[in-house]
């Protein structure tokens, strides 16, 4: 009962307090707003290269080399269990197919290869895994599988390419972070900073409470919450320009990046997901910010 | 209730406010605290309710020795000592109740309830009439019994009162002061601070007289009379 009486006070006081300094809690709310709105189409830049990560992992194909002296029914049977293992196509490549079409790729140099005095290339499969494997991780477990299997020499999927491509994307994914961490603090103190005035504000308030006996906590919770309520409605004008920017430029961005997303993909800048983050950062945000004020006033 | 030995309190580079202070204060008893201005009256009620920490010393409220309490502890003395301030101390920009409401509102009380025990302590201080006016529109008498309201509000064991009629005129005073004493009749102890030699003659309670932060008279009124009139 007393803790829902203290609830139903804190909140009572919290909404007064946004009602007496709306300027001041405009400013924070705008400032919360803003660095989740780039935090936001951050996080959309991020999505946009793990998608072009995995539509090139999904793109190259898996190619098996088999060993010197594999025949073709060994290179069938080979060709035959990775094929049922991954769901996929799986095609045998004879030594003068994959002769006839280097040759093809070189073009004028190609008929160089006339002059070998026998074939070098082995028999090889090429694989075409199934949609739910194109992803790096998966070609990485089945080119390991591959290249434990006794017939093959070696397998190879343009690992290199992938590799890199995910390096890069963890790359931006912590620049990110550490860029997100940097303007968080800042926002936690710009947000600090405006609360620190509606506190000053509230000075004799406080002065009095604590001469009643109110203890720190009973003193620090309204301002928790209407750090609070900055936060979640910065969250809210983040996500209100997210969706402006989705409606305005979503269409432009789909045609212009239709080349790094998979298949049937498509670009949102507003999901649920992103809606629960924003919400989430936004009160950490404003409650840091509060936590700040309010306890650096206390300590004076 | 209120305990005090060999208490001392000094400020930096200042001479001390109070020196050497012993005195005990019963349950329920009225005591006036009287001297000149800078005699330490202020600083020995702020000792009894914490917002000031002995140098030296012991005092103890209410069996609590003040000097040991964790600063987290103080709210909780509080809650038990009401305190009627010489400047007020009202938001002016809250009506009589919601300044009554004040320490209902920290313990927690509902709010059903917190209307009806604001209701019932304005109509004793006489102010029901008033509850919905914001304090810059009462007479000097009246907002002070905002604040004797306040502080009676969460039925305190103890009241202390700093220079109650400090801005008062005569017949407020007596008006506040008879306040005080009902207040007392109904079982409180109060303690009230005050450099007004009237009131300590009309009103024949137990004073403590300091000087220079030193207790000189602790007695009852008709001595302490005779010891203001020596000078």
């Amino acid at each position: 009962m007393r803790a829902l009486a203290n609830t139903a006070y804190f909140w009572r006081c919290a909404v007064q307090g946004v009602r007496r300094a709306p300027l001041v809690h405009l400013l924070a709310v705008f400032t919360i707003g803003m660095v989740l709105l780039a935090a936001g189409l951050a996080r959309s830049g991020i999505s946009l290269l793990d998608s072009l990560t995995e539509s090139i992992g999904g793109e190259v194909e898996l190619t098996v080399y088999l060993r010197e002296g594999a025949t073709e029914s060994s290179a069938a049977e080979v060709a035959r269990l990775l094929g049922s293992k991954t769901g996929g196509s799986a095609m045998v490549v004879t030594p003068e197919a994959a002769l006839a079409r280097l040759r093809a790729e070189l073009r004028g140099v190609g008929d160089a290869l006339r002059d070998l005095p026998s074939n070098p290339l082995p028999y090889s499969v090429q694989l075409r895994v199934a949609p739910a494997l194109r992803n790096p991780a998966a070609l990485r477990a089945l080119a390991a599988e591959a290249r434990a299997m006794p017939l093959v020499q070696d397998a190879d999927y343009g690992e290199e390419a992938v590799a890199r491509l995910t390096a890069i994307s963890r790359a931006v994914r912590y620049a990110g972070l550490v860029a997100f961490t940097v303007i968080g603090l800042a926002t936690v103190f710009i947000v600090a900073a405006t609360l620190q005035l509606a506190i000053y504000a509230r000075r004799d308030e406080i002065e009095i409470q604590k001469l009643v006996g109110a203890t720190n906590r009973f003193v620090k919770a309204p301002f928790l919450v209407e750090g609070g309520i900055q936060g979640v409605l910065g969250a809210a004008l983040a996500l209100a320009a997210l969706w402006a920017f989705s409606q305005a430029v979503g269409p432009k961005l789909q045609l212009l990046f239709a080349f790094l997303l998979r298949p049937g993909a498509q670009l949102s800048l507003v999901s649920p997901s992103v809606a629960c983050e924003l919400l989430l950062g936004g009160g950490v945000l404003g409650l840091s910010g509060s936590f700040v004020a309010v306890g650096r006033f206390l300590k004076t | 209730m209120i305990q005090m030995f060999h208490v001392s309190k000094s400020y930096a580079s200042a001479p001390p406010c109070l020196t050497d202070v012993t005195l005990q204060i019963d349950k329920g008893e009225f005591v006036f605290v009287t001297g000149p201005s800078g005699a330490g009256k202020s600083t020995l009620l702020k000792l009894m309710f914490c917002a000031e920490r002995a140098t030296s010393g012991q005092v103890l409220v209410d069996g609590r020795n003040l000097g040991r309490i964790r600063n987290s502890a103080v709210p909780f003395l509080r809650r038990n000592v009401g305190v009627v301030f010489q400047d007020f101390k009202l938001l002016l920009q809250r009506t009589v109740s919601e300044n009554v409401a004040f320490p209902l509102q920290v313990l927690g009380v509902s709010r059903v309830e917190c209307e009806e025990r604001v209701r019932k302590m304005l109509r004793r201080v006489g102010l029901a009439h008033k509850a919905d006016s914001l304090p810059p529109r009462l007479s000097g008498g009246e907002q002070q019994r905002v604040v004797i309201a306040r502080a009676l509000v969460n039925e305190p064991t103890i009241l202390l009162a700093d220079e109650p009629t400090g801005n008062l005129d005569p017949e407020l005073t007596i008006e506040i002061l008879d306040l005080l004493c009902d207040v007392n009749v109904r079982g409180t102890t109060v303690v009230v601070a005050t450099h007004d030699a009237s009131v300590l003659t009309r009103y024949r309670k137990r004073i403590i007289r300091l000087q220079g932060g030193r207790v000189v008279f602790d007695g009852n009124e008709l001595r302490g009379r005779a010891l203001m009139a020596a000078g």
